[in-house]
């Protein structure tokens, strides 16, 4: 235990809101992070699959449609794979916005408890 | 039950959420250990059963929550293929698909012009639905299993915040005694 423990520095439930509030952020911080990796993956697994297209001398393609491989001609599969990479980079960005907003917010909230309650608390990663 | 400390003004609300008991957030500790009649170790030990109960709760919803991201995008999948034979209907040519027979086995089917397709319900049941109720009946549990997802988000947010709740306030009744001891350390050789 911390040296500063026996301080008598009192923790109003304004404080106790906001670590709660820390702690929520970031635990959606920590989800955030997954679903940008996914996010960024899948990306380039679309890229990956564009280019092969574009290599690709066949008419017909295999593309996946739920659990089967439905044959689809070339140039259907290449407007798919567009309309999923809008979509995917469209997310991309709002996870990535998302996440920056958190950031900001976490380093808010750090200034406000480090502030107040200095050694008594602890709010880095481990 | 501990009750909560009469002092706490409009707390976060909410005494409890879906089985879930709220973690009464304690205004001074001092009051707390009388109102509770414990001395500082019971109600450390108290503090710490709440806790662990508190995970377990968490791990269950954490199980659920896992379960519901699983079963979304199936369901997502299942509406791309309905919405394809829909878009196919009236084109006139079979749509030809490879599935998978078994591990790594795949077979061709030529699936013609349909207006209906069958649906697994679970427990070993399958109904057949004509194209258009299958996507109505499809979206409808899409957004069920949507609108579950968020309210066991919720939940595991309020546990979460009862958890931080509860380990701050664990500290707080650590810290309280140690503060305790020293001021009797300071003062019993004055004593002599």
């Amino acid at each position: 235990m911390q040296q500063g423990g026996g301080s008598e520095t009192e923790v109003t439930w304004e404080d106790q809101q906001n670590i709660n509030k820390f702690g929520r952020l970031n635990n959606r911080l920590h989800e955030l992070e997954d679903e940008i990796k996914i996010a960024k993956e899948t990306n380039e697994n679309l890229e990956d699959s564009s280019n092969e297209l574009i290599l690709t001398d066949e008419e017909v393609v295999r593309f996946q449609i739920g659990e089967v491989f439905a044959h689809v001609p070339k140039e259907e599969v290449e407007g798919r794979i567009e309309l999923m990479k809008e979509a995917n980079g469209k997310n991309l960005e709002k996870l990535e916005q998302e996440k920056d907003s958190i950031v900001a917010q976490m380093a808010d909230l750090k200034k406000i408890l480090y502030g107040k309650f200095k050694d008594s608390i602890n709010l880095e990663e481990d | 039950m501990a009750t909560a400390s009469s002092s706490s003004p409009s707390s976060s609300g909410v005494p409890e959420r879906r089985g879930i008991p709220a973690a009464a957030f304690v205004e001074d500790v001092q009051t707390y250990l009388s109102q509770l009649g414990l001395d500082v170790n019971s109600a450390l030990a108290f503090l710490q059963e709440r806790l662990q109960q508190y995970r377990l709760v968490e791990m269950k919803l954490l199980a659920q929550q896992r379960e519901l991201q699983a079963k979304i995008p199936d369901i997502e999948k299942c509406l791309d293929v309905v919405a394809t034979l829909l878009a196919k209907k009236g084109a006139g040519e079979a749509l030809i698909a490879d599935f998978e027979v078994s591990e790594g086995i795949f077979s061709r089917a030529c699936i013609e012009d349909t207006d209906s397709v069958c649906l697994w319900l679970g427990a070993n049941v399958m109904l057949e639905y004509p194209c258009e109720e299958a996507t109505t009946l499809l979206q409808s549990n899409l957004e069920n299993a949507r609108a579950s997802l968020e309210v066991l988000v919720a939940d595991l947010q309020f546990l979460r915040d009862q958890v931080t709740v509860t380990q701050v306030t664990i500290a707080r009744v650590y810290n309280w005694d140690v503060h305790q001891r020293r001021t009797r350390q300071v003062a019993a050789p004055m004593d002599s």
